[in-house]
C-alpha cells in the first residue's frame, strides 16, 4: 500500500510542513550568494546547524495542526490570550526592537547591549545582573512557562508566583534599560526595555486571570466591558497615575551635553538661573503637587461617580498640564540663549519626562470629562423614561464595547499617544508619522468613504491627491501657468478650493461611469488615475511644467491679526497641523456614517435593487460618496504639497493608489477607525522593517503580513459591525426555510 | 360567508372609482419571448387587487414593468398614486422616481438590507423622504437632527404597525422568515406610499403568520387607505381578502373579478386544472374547507405557495 502511504493526509501534511521549514529558512537570512559562490546562501540555509530551528518550527506546526482538536479546549482557557500576546511582545522587544541607541553597545538589540552590559563594571548591579548569563532570556522562560504551565494543570498557587514574577520581570527590564542609559549618558530614543514592561505585564495579567478565573471558558470582552463599567473613567486613572509616576520619578526631563536630568535634577540645575518663577516653582514642588491633586480628584470622581468632581478633575489637569508645558518652554528658552548643546529652540532637547507628564494630565483630565459627561446622560435618560426607545440608539455603528464611556476611554488614549509621543520619537519616525504615516491615513479615511460605505473600488483614487497638490501648487504660484493676482494664496486657504475641485473632478469622473459596476468601475477608475499622471507628465500647454513638477511652493501660514504661526521645516508642526485636520475630518465623517447619507451606502452596497425600489437615487448617492471620497483626498494633496514643497507626477503612481486600497482593506472596510489603523500598521510597518530585514525583503514581509490578515482575519483589523455581517452571512444561516423560497426573480436581467 | 372573509368586509375600505394604475394594452417581450401580451387592467383607489396565476404567467414581469424594473414595449401604464395626484405615465421611468411618485413594493424572495438592523431598514425606507443633506449631516445641523429623530420615531411607529417592535435593533438577516417579510412591508410602507405591491408576501410562511399577514394587509388598506395590488398563490388568502382578482395565464389576462365570479370562471378552472370539463367541482375552495391551500396541485400547472418553490424566473 505504497501509495495509501503517500496519499494519508498525515503525510501530505508532513511534507507540507517540511516544505515551508526549507522556505523559511530560505527566507530568513542571506539570500544571495557572492560571484565566487552561487550556491552561499542555499547551503547556509540548508546545511548550517540552524535548520534544526526551522524543522523543530516545521514539527511543531505539524503537531499543532493534527493534535488541533485537543488543543483547542486549553485554548479557550481564561488567560490564554494575554499569555500568548505578552509573550509574544517581550519576545519582540528581546529580538527586534533597541535597547540603546548609543554606537557603544553594537547595534543596540538586546543580545549585542547584553552581551556589552555583561562585562561592563560601573553598571548598577541588578541591571549588570539581568544583562548577564541569558538572564533576560530565562526570567521572560520561567513566567511564561509558569503561567501556561498553571493553564494546562488550573493551579492557582503557580499562576500566582508567575503574576509576581511578570511584575517584577518587567520592572527589572526596565529599570536596566534605564540603568545602561544612564551609564552611556547619550540621548536614548530606544523602546525595548518599555516594550518588555508592557509584554511581562501582560504576561502578569495573564498569569492573574488564570488565578481569578471562575469559569473554563474566556470572555475577554465581557471582562473588558466588566473592567470598563466598574467605574467609568477608572482605567484613564489608572493609566494617569503609571505614565505620571513614571515621569516625575524616573524620567528624563532635560538633556543637554549627554546628561540625563530627572525632574529633581532640573530643579538643582536651573536654580539660580533666571528661570521664570513660575517654572521653577513647578519643577521645586508645584508639579507633584498639582499631579497629586488632579490624580485625587480624578480618582475620587470615578470612583464617587461625581460630576462635578470630574469636571474639576478635568480642570485641574488641563491647568497642570499648561504649566507643563510653559516649563518646558521656559527650560529649553533658557538652554537656547544660553548656548547649552543641542537646544536651538523651544522643546528642543527635551527628555521624554516632560510629554510623559503632559500626557499623564491629559488621560487624567479625560478621565474627569468621561465621568462629568456621563452623568448628564444617566440623568437625562431617568428624566424622560418614556421616550427611552425612540431615544435609544440602536443602529449598527455603535460597535465594541457596550460599558458606557467605553469609547471615550480609548480615544482619551488614542490622543494622548498622538499628541505626546511624537515630540519623543526620533527626527526619523516623526518625518515618517509625517510624510507616510498622517497622510496615508488621511487618504484612507477619504477612500474608505467610496469602497468601505458605498462599496465602490477606486484604483485610481491617487489622482485626486495629485489634482489637490497641483491646485495648490497654481494657487500659490508655483507653476509655470500664473493664478490671476488676487487668488494667489497661501496653502490653507487653497484647501476649500482644492476641495472644490476635487469635488467637481470625482462627479465628472463619477456622472459618466457609475452606472458600472465592480471591476468595470475599477478598471476605469484605474484609467483615470493615469490620465491625470500622464497628463501631468506630458504638460499640455506648459501649465503642470511636466516631469520637472512644481517647486518652490510656500509652506502653511496663519496670520489673523495678532496671531501669526508659520511653518518651517519641523515635522513636528506639520503633524500637529495634520492632527487637526485628521480629528476634524473623522469628527465630521462620523456623523455622516450615522446620517441617512451613510445608511442609504449601507443599504445600495448590500442589495441596490431593493435600495432602488425603496426609493433611493442610487446614482447621487454614489456620486455623493466619490465626491466626498475625492475632497477629502484633495485635501491631504494641498498638506502634502505644502509641506515637502515640490511635486511631480511621481509622485501620483498607480502604486500608491492600490497602496491606499490596500491599507482600507487591511484595516477593515467600512470601518474608519478600521481605515485609519490599516494606513498607519501598513505604512509604519515598512519603515519599521527597515531595520530588522534585508532592504530586498522588506516587501515579501509586507505581503506575508497582508496575506496572513486576510487569511486569518477577513474583515480587517478593526472590522465595521455591518461589513462584518455581510461576510458572516447572517442572511443565510438564520433560517432553513429561506432555501426554500426561489431565487431568481429576473431582476438582475434588464430588458 | 365565512370567518376568513369577515375580516375583509367590516374593514369597509373606501373603494372608489378613482384609478390608481391604468395599465392600457401592455405588451412586454424578452427578444422573442412575450412575457405579458396586451395586457389592459384598471386599478381602483382603496382597492385589494389580486393578481393570480400559474408558474410563468407574467405576474412579477408585470410588477417590475408597474415599477420601472422592465420597460414595456407597447402600450402604456398610468399612474396617480395619491389622491389628487394627476396621472403620469410610469413608462421610462426610473425605479426610485416611480418609488417617490407613491409606489411602494415588496420581492417575492425577500430582499432586505440583511447587516442593518430592522430599524435601520425602515429608517432608511422613510429617510428617502426626508431632505438634509450631507453637509448638514457634517456639522449636525438642527434640522439634521430633527430629521433623524422624525425617522426614528417613524420606523418605531411603522415597526409596532408590523408588530416587530421587539426586534427593532436585531440585524434584519437574523430575523425569522415570516418577521422579514412583515419588515419588507414595514420598510416599502416608510416610504408614505399611496399604493403598495406585494409579491408573495405569503411564500414560506406557516397558517397562523399567514393569518397574521391576511390581517395586516387588511389593516394597511384599511387604516392607511393604501390601495394594495398582491401577488399571491395562496387562494385561502387571496379569496379572504381581494377585492377583485385579475388572472394571467401565458402573458394574457384570461378573467377579472369578484372573488365569488372568478371562482366559478370556466375559464380560470380549466387555466388552473388543464381541463375544460365545466362539471368538475370548483377547483377553488374559498373557506379553505377542501385542501388547506385552496387550489388542490394539479398536473403540473400551478404548486402550491407553502412549497414555496414556486419558479417565478419567467423568460428573462
Amino acid at each position: 500500500m505504497k501509495t495509501g502511504f503517500f496519499s494519508s493526509p498525515h503525510v501530505k501534511r508532513l511534507a507540507g510542513c517540511m516544505a515551508l521549514a526549507f522556505v523559511l529558512a530560505l527566507m530568513i537570512g542571506n539570500q544571495e550568494g557572492s560571484q565566487d559562490d552561487y550556491g552561499l546562501a542555499f547551503r547556509q540555509a540548508i546545511f548550517s546547524p540552524r535548520i534544526i530551528l526551522f524543522i523543530v518550527i516545521g514539527l511543531l506546526v505539524f503537531a499543532a495542526m493534527t493534535f488541533w482538536p485537543y488543543i483547542t479546549p486549553y485554548l479557550l482557557r481564561p488567560g490564554v490570550r494575554p499569555l500568548a500576546v505578552g509573550g509574544i511582545t517581550v519576545l519582540v522587544s528581546q529580538t527586534l526592537l533597541k535597547w540603546s541607541d548609543d554606537g557603544r553597545t553594537g547595534n543596540g538589540k538586546f543580545n549585542s547591549v547584553a552581551s556589552k552590559a555583561a562585562n561592563t563594571d560601573g553598571l548598577a548591579p541588578m541591571a549588570k545582573l539581568f544583562f548577564s548569563n541569558y538572564l533576560g532570556w530565562i526570567l521572560l522562560l520561567v513566567t511564561f512557562g509558569l503561567g501556561a504551565a498553571a493553564i494546562l494543570i488550573s493551579l492557582r498557587a503557580l499562576a500566582w508566583v508567575a503574576a509576581v514574577l511578570g511584575v517584577v520581570g518587567g520592572i527589572w527590564a526596565y529599570t536596566s534599560q534605564a540603568a545602561v542609559r544612564d551609564f552611556l549618558g547619550t540621548p536614548d530614543h530606544s523602546t525595548g526595555g518599555g516594550v518588555a514592561l508592557i509584554g511581562y505585564l501582560t504576561l502578569a495579567a495573564a498569569a492573574l486571570a488564570t488565578a481569578l478565573a471562575t469559569g473554563d471558558i474566556a470572555d475577554t470582552r465581557a471582562f473588558v466591558n466588566r473592567l470598563l463599567a466598574w467605574r467609568p473613567g477608572m482605567p484613564l486613572v489608572v493609566l494617569g497615575l503609571i505614565v505620571g509616576v513614571i515621569a516625575f520619578v524616573q524620567a528624563t526631563w532635560f538633556s543637554p551635553q549627554g546628561s540625563n536630568q530627572t525632574l529633581t535634577d532640573t530643579k538643582t540645575f536651573f536654580q539660580g538661573n533666571g528661570l521664570a518663577n513660575l517654572a521653577y516653582q513647578y519643577l521645586a514642588w508645584l508639579g507633584y503637587v498639582l499631579f497629586i491633586a488632579t490624580l485625587l480628584t480624578a480618582a475620587a470622581a470615578s470612583y464617587l461617580r461625581h460630576r462635578i468632581l470630574g469636571w474639576v478633575a478635568a480642570g485641574l489637569g488641563a491647568v497642570a498640564l499648561l504649566l507643563s508645558l510653559i516649563t518646558m518652554y521656559d527650560m529649553t528658552d533658557l538652554a537656547a540663549a544660553a548656548g547649552v548643546d543641542g537646544a536651538t529652540g523651544p522643546w528642543q532637547n527635551l527628555g521624554s519626562g516632560a510629554w510623559m507628564a503632559c500626557a499623564a494630565f491629559f488621560v487624567l483630565a479625560g478621565a474627569g470629562l468621561v465621568v462629568a459627561t456621563l452623568g448628564a446622560r444617566d440623568e437625562q435618560g431617568e428624566l424622560a423614561p418614556a421616550e427611552a426607545p425612540a431615544a435609544r440608539s440602536s443602529d449598527t455603528l455603535s460597535r465594541g464595547f457596550s460599558a458606557p464611556g467605553s469609547s471615550k476611554v480609548f480615544l482619551f488614549v488614542i490622543l494622548a499617544t498622538a499628541l505626546f509621543y511624537p515630540p519623543t520619537a526620533t527626527g526619523f519616525w516623526q518625518k515618517v508619522l509625517v510624510s507616510e504615516i498622517g497622510i496615508y491615513v488621511l487618504l484612507a479615511i477619504g477612500l474608505n468613504v467610496v469602497v468601505g460605505w458605498a462599496g465602490l473600488l477606486d484604483l485610481g483614487f491617487i489622482a485626486f491627491y495629485a489634482i489637490g497638490s497641483y491646485t495648490t501648487a497654481y494657487l500659490t504660484g508655483a507653476l509655470p501657468f500664473k493664478p490671476p493676482s488676487f487668488l494667489h494664496l497661501s496653502p490653507l486657504l487653497a484647501i476649500p478650493f482644492a476641495i472644490a475641485i476635487c469635488l467637481l473632478a470625482g462627479v465628472a469622473l463619477g456622472a459618466p461611469t457609475l452606472r458600472l459596476r465592480g471591476d468595470y468601475l475599477a478598471i476605469v477608475t484605474l484609467g483615470f488615475g493615469e490620465i491625470i499622471r500622464i497628463t501631468a507628465n506630458n504638460n499640455p500647454g506648459n501649465i503642470t511644467n511636466g516631469p520637472k513638477g512644481a517647486f518652490g511652493i510656500p509652506h502653511p501660514r496663519i496670520e489673523l491679526g495678532p496671531i501669526k504661526f508659520v511653518w518651517g521645516q519641523n515635522n513636528l508642526q506639520y503633524w500637529y497641523l495634520l492632527l487637526v485636520l485628521i480629528v476634524i475630518v473623522v469628527l465630521l465623517f462620523r456623523r455622516l456614517e450615522a446620517s441617512r447619507l451613510g445608511r442609504a451606502w449601507a443599504a445600495i452596497r448590500e442589495d441596490e435593487v431593493a435600495a432602488q425600489a425603496t426609493g433611493i437615487n442610487t446614482t447621487r448617492v454614489k456620486l455623493l460618496a466619490f465626491a466626498i471620497g475625492a475632497s477629502t483626498s484633495g485635501v491631504a494633496g494641498v498638506f502634502f504639497a505644502s509641506q515637502i514643497g515640490y511635486i511631480n507626477p511621481e509622485n501620483f503612481v498607480l502604486n500608491n493608489s492600490i497602496l491606499v486600497v490596500a491599507y482600507v482593506v487591511f484595516g477593515g472596510m467600512g470601518s474608519l477607525p478600521g481605515a485609519m489603523a490599516g494606513a498607519a500598521v501598513l505604512t509604519w510597518l515598512p519603515e519599521f522593517l527597515k531595520d530588522q530585514v534585508p532592504a530586498e525583503d522588506r516587501q515579501m514581509w509586507i505581503g506575508a503580513v497582508v496575506l496572513l490578515m486576510m487569511i486569518f482575519r477577513p474583515a480587517g483589523l478593526i472590522p465595521a459591525k455591518r461589513r462584518a455581517a455581510e461576510l458572516r452571512g447572517l442572511n443565510r444561516s438564520s433560517s432553513a426555510e429561506v432555501g426554500a423560497v426561489p431565487e431568481g426573480e429576473g431582476m438582475g436581467v434588464r430588458a | 360567508m365565512t370567518a376568513v372573509h369577515d375580516v375583509a368586509n367590516p374593514g369597509a375600505a373606501p373603494q372608489t372609482r378613482d384609478v390608481v394604475y391604468d395599465i392600457d394594452h401592455v405588451t412586454l417581450r424578452f427578444g422573442g419571448v412575450t412575457s405579458l401580451n396586451d395586457v389592459s387592467l384598471k386599478m381602483y383607489r382603496g382597492e385589494i387587487l389580486a393578481v393570480i396565476g400559474p408558474n410563468g404567467a407574467g405576474k412579477t414581469s408585470l410588477f417590475n414593468s408597474l415599477t420601472g424594473v422592465y420597460h414595456p414595449q407597447e402600450g402604456n401604464i398610468n399612474l396617480a398614486a395619491r389622491v389628487g395626484d394627476s396621472p403620469v405615465s410610469v413608462l421610462g421611468q426610473k425605479t426610485h422616481v416611480i418609488n417617490h411618485l407613491g409606489v411602494a413594493r415588496t420581492f417575492q424572495n425577500i430582499r432586505l438590507f440583511p447587516a442593518l438592523t430592522a430599524l435601520e431598514n425602515v429608517k432608511v425606507g422613510v429617510e428617502t423622504r426626508q431632505k438634509a443633506g450631507p453637509i448638514a449631516a457634517m456639522l449636525g445641523m438642527p434640522w439634521q437632527r430633527r430629521e433623524e429623530r422624525e425617522s426614528t420615531a417613524r420606523a418605531y411607529e411603522l415597526l409596532s404597525f408590523v408588530g416587530l417592535t421587539e426586534r427593532a435593533n436585531e440585524l434584519a438577516g437574523s430575523l425569522a422568515y415570516g418577521e422579514q417579510r412583515r419588515l419588507e412591508i414595514a420598510r416599502a410602507l416608510g416610504t408614505d406610499p399611496g399604493v403598495i405591491l406585494l409579491d408573495e408576501p405569503a411564500a414560506g410562511t406557516n397558517p397562523a403568520e399567514k393569518r397574521d399577514l391576511a390581517d395586516l394587509i387588511t389593516r394597511i388598506n384599511s387604516e392607511d387607505g393604501i390601495s394594495v395590488l398582491l401577488i399571491e398563490h395562496d387562494m385561502k388568502l387571496v379569496m379572504s381578502i381581494a377585492h377583485r382578482l385579475v388572472v394571467l395565464n401565458f402573458g394574457e389576462k384570461i378573467a377579472e373579478g369578484t372573488p365569488e365570479e372568478i371562482q366559478k370562471d370556466p375559464v380560470v378552472i380549466a387555466a388552473y386544472l388543464g381541463t375544460t370539463d365545466e362539471d368538475d367541482a370548483a377547483p377553488v375552495q374559498a373557506d379553505g374547507t377542501a385542501t388547506a391551500d385552496g387550489i388542490p396541485p394539479a398536473r403540473g400547472a400551478h404548486r402550491s405557495a407553502n412549497e414555496g418553490d414556486a419558479n417565478e424566473g419567467e423568460q428573462s
